[in-house]
């Protein structure tokens, strides 16, 4: 009994002995020597407009979270078809997480529908059912604000232009923009173009907004300008006088937290993206000390 | 309090329920396992203020580095400043002379580290710069900050915090983010001196290189703020800048130079603060004060210590059997001995005091065994006396005897002899039993003697006469009984036989001191005192007597058998003279014979 009761002993004190050994042993076999395996993203803009500062950000997020990006853009800007296809490839080529700026987020959630479980998808600019998170503003607060804007330049009588260029949250600020000046009595217009006869005009996403601003100072035109975005260009053409106001974002912060966003959702965890900050801004705020810090990305 | 009181209670239980080995091996392992741990925590504290101490020394090294890299950047940005000022504007008059050709050529010799190089006159007017030449529509350089504050303070030179030049006009609407080196600078004009600022914007990014490769321990960084701790440079700027990210800058700004602990959103970190010379800057080092101890050093220090712990109980379990074993052997042996198994035998062993202890304990059971084993014979020899004693008093000649002399008294018509000694004889025989006790009243003893002797003195035709008297202070005690009746037996067989009507048999008892003395005298033959001192010898043949046949000795042995060695007989005896048989009792009163000798006082 005694002797059985030893040889218990002596067997717990061997497998606590070898506990102690691969307690040594095991963590440099677990611990790969390359780190962790980087995460392939893909992300597919929706136009290859001005996203300089978003994919800075985004790069700054891969960098720091392990990740490594593929930027896509559809040879036809806003075209939803296009994008699904692209995705539906990105997909099948083993993306661990995609990053998109739909053109019609409906299309694409549909289009997507079965493969949003196996690969996540996070947007930019515009919120997709199914979709991990969004990185935008409240699009349609943006939209009310914007118009507030152009509420307090307003001289009356005069019909507001709405610029209809894209679908999902673009929309969504158009139609918020719309309401807000029809309570305040403000004619408005949808249209696809700008119309020569317009005098006021609102355009909702970053390269119409840019477009119109170089055509009315390439051609000298007088009509009054609202816009979104926050790239370089637009800034320009704010100091320049050719938008009367901008609302502008941070696309760094929303190109950073869309793929961190992404990143999480690859590697299982749950969360969502709080909508950004953004500011209407005039030509005299461009330098303030916090508007700088939102336009002008620190580069090197 | 109460707890407490309980826990103590029901440890104090289990420890009286504990065995030694459980005892020892517990309070070892309870022992090292603290010292274990004790020690083990000392060696995590010391490693890790140690780690927290090559961390700092580490951060003030590297930014000491980093200090130097940039003094020597914005030396050099002095320098150019300097250049600008004494070479070029102290030198040109501006109504006649041109600063546009020498600021040019200065800026094309550091443009990697140059945005632009421009002079502004008292009202903020653009005098010359390169490589721009021209002022944005709108800009008021007077209302900059670096202007003011090169107007302000004339004797200094001014570094601003990153900003975007907004001043010039170039049609690629660059943007760029510069750190503006601005001075007031005394312009000549026509011969005549005024007022004027010279603007020297550094790129963002030379600052920039100077800092971002700059590592500390534990995944440090290091950024940079200027006195009012508005960031300067700091490698995730771009996060703080758009709100995603915060730093506790303007609480560093606060700190002296060296090492300072702080805590920053959950995190507590060693902060490490330089400033740097000139500006008022102050390079900021961030390391987590992590204590340096990784998650499988965690694991392997649990494992080592289980291991310990385990290794300790094990050893000291196998310490505390070799200790305990012998002790518990002995108690073994003991509990063996107390269920009464005559064949329990002791293996010592052990240590020092424990193999005393047990021979203590063996020597203690061998003195027992033998004193039990003198009980015993000594008790089976009384029992035999006493037996023998009984025996004698119904000694068949001595009652044929004393019959006849009855039979043979009442046919000669001495009818009141007769019935004298047929009355002793009962009277003998009472006392002879009474009642079974060995403890009886001297009075009785000495009735008894009397008795016999008045029977004896009838068969021997009174050729003796008995003298027994009881003398002072004798009164209550309480004798052995039938001690007297085997002497006076030897008297009358042995002293009185070649008697002429002339012997004289005395029984005298009397105390002395706390004895009980009882002397038999007879003037008969007496004999050798070295014959009378050999008589009660216990290895002399024993010898039976004629008379009622108990010899001396037996009574000696009684008595030294009821009252111990300093009691018994005692006999003195010379050739024609006669003996003396003296006893010796102890004076028992009632209540000590009662207590001493419980079942045997009459």
């Amino acid at each position: 009994m005694k002797r059985r009761e030893d040889l218990i002993q002596v067997g717990i004190l061997a497998i606590l002995g070898a506990a102690v050994l691969l307690s040594l042993a095991l963590p440099p076999l677990f611990q790969s020597r390359e780190g962790p395996p980087l995460l392939s993203l893909s992300v597919l803009l929706r136009e290859p407009g001005s996203w300089t500062a978003a994919r800075e950000g985004m790069e700054q997020a891969a960098e720091e979270l392990g990740a490594e990006l593929r930027f896509l853009t559809s040879t036809t800007p806003n075209d939803s078809g296009e994008q699904a296809d692209l995705l539906l490839r990105e997909i099948d080529g083993g993306a661990a997480a995609l990053v998109a700026v739909p053109a019609d987020p409906e299309a694409l959630s549909a289009a997507l529908d079965q493969w949003l479980v196996v690969c996540p998808v996070v947007t930019l600019e515009s919120p997709m059912r199914g979709a991990a998170g969004t990185a935008a503003p409240d699009n349609a607060l943006l939209g009310q604000r914007l118009a507030q804007a152009l509420l307090e330049d307003w001289t009356g009588g005069e019909e507001v232009l709405l610029l209809e260029s894209a679908g999902g949250g673009v929309r969504t600020r158009l139609e918020a923009a719309q309401e807000t000046l029809e309570a305040a009595g403000v004619p408005v217009r949808r249209a696809g173009e700008r119309e020569a006869a317009a005098r006021w005009m609102m355009a909702f996403d970053a390269s119409t907004t840019l477009r119109l601003a170089g055509e009315r100072e390439a051609e000298g035109l007088d009509f009054t300008l609202y816009g979104v975005g926050s790239a370089t260009g637009l800034t320009a053409q704010l100091e320049r006088g050719n938008l009367a106001a901008l609302a502008a974002w941070s696309d760094y912060a929303a190109g950073y937290l869309a793929v961190q966003r992404a990143v999480e959702a690859a590697r299982g965890t749950d969360g969502q993206v709080e909508p950004l900050g953004f500011s209407i801004i005039r030509k005299e705020d461009i330098y303030g000390s916090e508007n700088q810090k939102l336009l002008f990305p620190v580069t090197s | 309090m109460t707890v407490f009181r309980r826990l103590a209670a029901k440890f104090g239980e289990r420890y009286r329920r504990m065995s030694i080995q459980m005892v020892i091996s517990l309070s070892f392992t309870a022992v090292a396992a603290a010292g274990i741990l004790l020690m083990g925590l000392s060696l995590i504290w010391r490693f890790s203020a140690a780690n927290q101490q090559l961390v700092a020394e580490n951060s003030q090294r590297v930014l000491a580095q980093a200090n130097l890299s940039l003094d020597r950047y914005l030396r050099r940005m002095m320098r150019i400043s300097d250049a600008v000022y004494y070479r070029i504007i102290k030198n040109t008059d501006l109504e006649g002379g041109d600063l546009s050709a020498a600021l040019g050529l200065l800026y094309e010799e550091n443009r990697d580290d140059l945005v632009s190089l421009a002079v502004f006159d008292s009202r903020g007017e653009l005098v010359s710069a390169a490589p721009l030449s021209s002022v944005k529509a709108g800009a008021d350089p007077a209302g900059s900050d670096w202007f003011q504050d090169a107007s302000q303070s004339m004797e200094n030179l001014h570094f601003s915090t990153p900003h975007v030049q907004n001043i010039f006009d170039d049609p690629d609407y660059p943007y760029r983010w510069v750190v503006s080196l601005s001075r007031y600078a005394q312009l000549t004009r026509g011969g005549a001196t005024e007022g004027g600022v010279l603007l020297v914007d550094m790129s963002f990014s030379g600052i920039e290189q100077v800092c971002r490769d700059v590592s500390l321990a534990n995944g440090g960084y290091l950024y940079l703020i200027d006195g009012d701790g508005e960031l300067i440079y700091h490698p995730r700027q771009q996060l703080i800048y758009a709100g995603l990210l915060e730093e506790n800058n303007r609480e560093a700004a606060a700190y002296r130079d060296g090492s300072h602990q702080e805590r920053f959103q959950g995190q507590t970190r060693q902060v490490t603060v330089k400033t740097v010379g000139y500006t008022g800057w102050k390079l900021v080092g961030v390391a987590p004060a992590g204590s340096g101890v990784t998650p499988q050093a965690v694991l392997f220090g649990l494992s080592l210590l289980l291991f310990s712990i385990f290794l300790m109980a094990f050893l000291n379990y196998r310490i505390s059997v070799w200790i305990s074993d012998p002790i518990r052997r002995l108690e073994q042996f003991v509990r063996e001995l107390e269920n009464g198994w005559e064949g329990a035998v002791l293996v010592e062993g052990g240590c020092y005091e424990v193999q005393r202890l047990g021979r203590a304990v063996g020597s203690m059971v061998s003195a027992m065994r033998h004193l039990t084993n003198d009980v015993v014979r000594q008790e089976r020899q009384k029992r035999r006396s006493e037996l023998e004693v009984l025996q004698s008093q119904i000694n068949p000649h001595f009652l044929y005897n004393t019959l006849d002399s009855v039979v043979w008294m009442t046919e000669s018509g001495q009818q009141a002899e007769a019935v004298q000694m047929v009355a002793s004889l009962a009277r003998f025989f009472r006392i002879s039993l009474s009642r079974g006790k060995t403890i009886i009243p001297l009075s009785d003893e000495l009735d008894h003697a009397r008795h016999y002797m008045n029977i004896q003195q009838i068969r021997f035709k009174n050729k003796f006469t008995t003298e027994i008297q009881a003398g002072p202070g004798t009164e209550g005690l309480y004798t052995l009984k039938l001690i007297l009746q085997p002497i006076l037996e030897n008297a009358i067989y042995h002293g009185m036989a070649s008697a002429e009507d002339d012997g004289v048999i005395r029984v005298s008892a009397y105390r002395e001191e706390a004895n009980l003395i009882i002397d038999v005298e007879d003037n008969g033959l007496g004999m050798r005192p070295e014959l009378a001192a050999s008589l009660l010898e216990e290895d002399q043949p024993e010898v039976r007597t004629s008379g009622s046949g108990i010899g001396l000795r037996n009574v000696h042995q009684r008595i030294r058998l009821t009252f111990g060695e300093g009691c018994g007989l005692t006999i003195l005896s010379e050739p024609d003279e006669g003996t003396l048989v003296r006893i010796r009792l102890p004076a028992l009163t009632r209540e000590e014979a009662g207590s001493g000798w419980q079942g045997e006082v009459l």
